[in-house]
């Protein structure tokens, strides 16, 4: 567990001096923009449009790093030969890969947690004080935070096996195909056999569905997202994400890295 | 001066001018496009399922574009005092598809599209579609039914429909009281000034949109000078009882007693009285006008 510990500690360390955490500033400028301008040229709207447009900028910037970090995680070691010099420590290949999904998990929450700071900055200069529907929130920035942490894990899995580009081709492909697995589902097609639509709803059980952490329709308009939404998503993504990252340590601790 | 200074003074009356010439050929370019406007308004996506798949989960945000949209070429129109409202409805029904709880857009949005030209679109049955489907999506939302009512009295005279609106409304917990009366009065009277001037106070009142608002308050002005006329009227019909024939002018009813001095419209001219010895507006009142194009 320590060196698990130590892994992501690193990680995070490395992301923060990586300036990766100075998407924040944009973040800044996009919502005190927006909050000025929103109630100039729309009607009615201006709250919904704070939360949407925040929460939209906290998944799209998450993606960006849990895409593009994640991958690098493991083939930026490897190019470097600095993976060399850590597994010849009493680090296992294992602890190795959870020690750097914990360390990018970790820089996703700091991160997210300062741009929901700022979204409720942001919503507080167009609406104060706050109300209690507000931190209805909470709950959608959280399952952002279980889809990022299930991408950082796709991310991974594909970096294990394939060059830095395929891995984010894949990963991009993987999340955006997961955004449709519902519709897969009842997908109606007249010269379709029984057996392909078999197939359809197969694949759509195996993808990742990332339909299932998007509540931002929900709490735009002020609704609370159902508990049992919450801890079944957190559960998914919990499963999910162990499966693809002990997917992910099988390939890796196989793998030739000479 | 030397060769340098004199290079880089005509460097910089080159680039002076440059930049003049840039921004007098833009405002050339602003033109003609404007001009190309008018001819064919463009929306390049206008197809609500295929924006919904390709917002991916995004779709409240761009929802709330689509309603943006909307709302700045409805102000648009209304400022180059253009008629044509074709791309109203598309923006809408966009709007709405993506992000089926977006209420402004039901509420403002059926204004927009009920409202006879050049106020708004001149589509009242676009407008209930849109409210049908804001009722669906959002059935707790009475205000929805205010609008519908409203569109029913107002738009298409349709009072049993106006009152079956205002009645349904009312079976909301959280609406108010007077939908109920709304309902009662207009199933059982139609259409009145009294009624007509209190749903647009309700409008007036509640609206946050600034061009709402303003057509919401020339209509109450409307309503208050015909409330003004059907009162000198009664009074005009009482000279009649007590005299035997018709006052020819206000000041006769002055000169009787039953008023105590010409009374004015809204806009500061006297009333006066026309053929039949009915209360009408000055010619030079510029509410004339105003009457005149709302009927039309």
């Amino acid at each position: 567990m320590r060196s698990v510990w130590a892994v992501a500690a690193n990680t995070f360390r490395e992301a923060v001096r990586d300036r990766v955490l100075y998407n924040l500033v944009f973040f800044a400028l996009l919502m005190m923009g927006a909050a000025i301008l929103v109630g100039q040229i729309s009607i009615g709207i201006e709250e919904s449009v704070i939360i949407s447009l925040g929460l939209t900028a906290i998944s799209l910037i998450g993606i960006f790093i849990a895409v593009f970090i994640g991958v690098g995680l493991v083939s930026k070691e490897m190019d470097k030969r600095t993976l060399h010099a850590l597994l010849a420590k009493p680090v296992e290949r294992w602890q190795f890969l959870i020690g750097k999904f914990a360390g990018l998990a970790m820089t996703l929450t700091v991160n997210t947690a300062a741009m929901t700071a700022g979204l409720y900055l942001a919503l507080w200069t167009v609406k104060h004080p706050l109300t209690s529907s507000d931190w209805s929130l909470l709950p959608a920035v959280y399952l952002i935070l279980l889809k990022l942490a299930l991408i950082v894990a796709l991310a991974m899995l594909f970096s294990c096996f394939t060059s830095p580009f395929l891995a984010i081709l894949f990963t991009v492909g993987i999340y955006i195909a997961g955004l449709f697995a519902g519709e897969l589902r009842t997908v109606q097609a007249v010269d379709l056999s029984p057996a392909a639509m078999s197939a359809f709803r197969a694949v759509s059980y195996v993808l990742p569905n990332f339909e299932n952490f998007n509540v931002m329709g929900v709490v735009a308009h002020g609704r609370s997202v159902p508990f049992a939404l919450i801890w079944q998503s957190t559960t998914y993504a919990f499963l999910y994400g162990a499966i693809v990252l002990t997917g992910a340590a099988v390939i890796f601790s196989r793998r030739n890295l000479k | 001066m030397t060769t340098r200074h004199t290079a880089r003074a005509a460097f910089a009356l080159l680039l002076g001018l440059g930049l003049a010439g840039i921004w007098q050929l833009q405002k050339r370019i602003d033109r003609e496009q404007r001009a190309a406007m008018v001819e064919a308004d463009n929306l390049t996506l206008r197809s609500p399922n295929l924006l919904k798949r390709m917002s991916l989960e995004y779709q409240p945000l761009v929802a709330a574009i689509y309603w943006t949209r909307a709302v700045q070429y409805y102000g648009e129109k209304h400022r180059l005092h253009q008629a044509n409202l074709e791309l109203l409805w598309p923006l809408l029904d966009v709007a709405t598809t993506l992000d089926p709880h977006i209420v402004p857009a039901y509420r403002f949005g059926s204004i927009f599209l009920g409202e006879k030209s050049p106020g708004g679109a001149g589509m009242p049955d676009r407008a209930i579609e849109l409210l049908n489907r804001g009722i669906q999506a959002n059935p707790d939302q009475w205000r929805l039914y205010q609008d519908l009512g409203n569109l029913y009295y107002f738009d298409l005279k349709d009072y049993p429909k106006a009152a079956a609106a205002f009645e349904e409304g009312s079976k909301n917990p959280n609406a108010l009281i007077w939908m109920k009366v709304m309902a009662a009065k207009i199933a059982g009277e139609g259409e009145s000034p009294e009624t007509s001037y209190f749903l647009w106070k309700q409008v007036y009142d509640t609206t946050a949109d600034p061009a709402v608002k303003k057509n919401a308050e020339e209509h109450l002005i409307l309503m208050r000078a015909e409330l003004d006329m059907k009162a000198i009227n009664q009074v005009a019909d009482q000279y009649e009882k007590q005299t035997g024939h018709r006052a020819a002018r206000v000041s006769e009813l002055v000169e009787a007693g039953l008023l105590k001095a010409i009374p004015k419209d809204p806009d500061g001219f006297p009333y006066v009285l026309g053929e039949g010895g009915k209360a009408e507006f000055d010619v030079n009142s510029p509410l004339l006008e105003k009457t005149l194009m709302d009927k039309r």
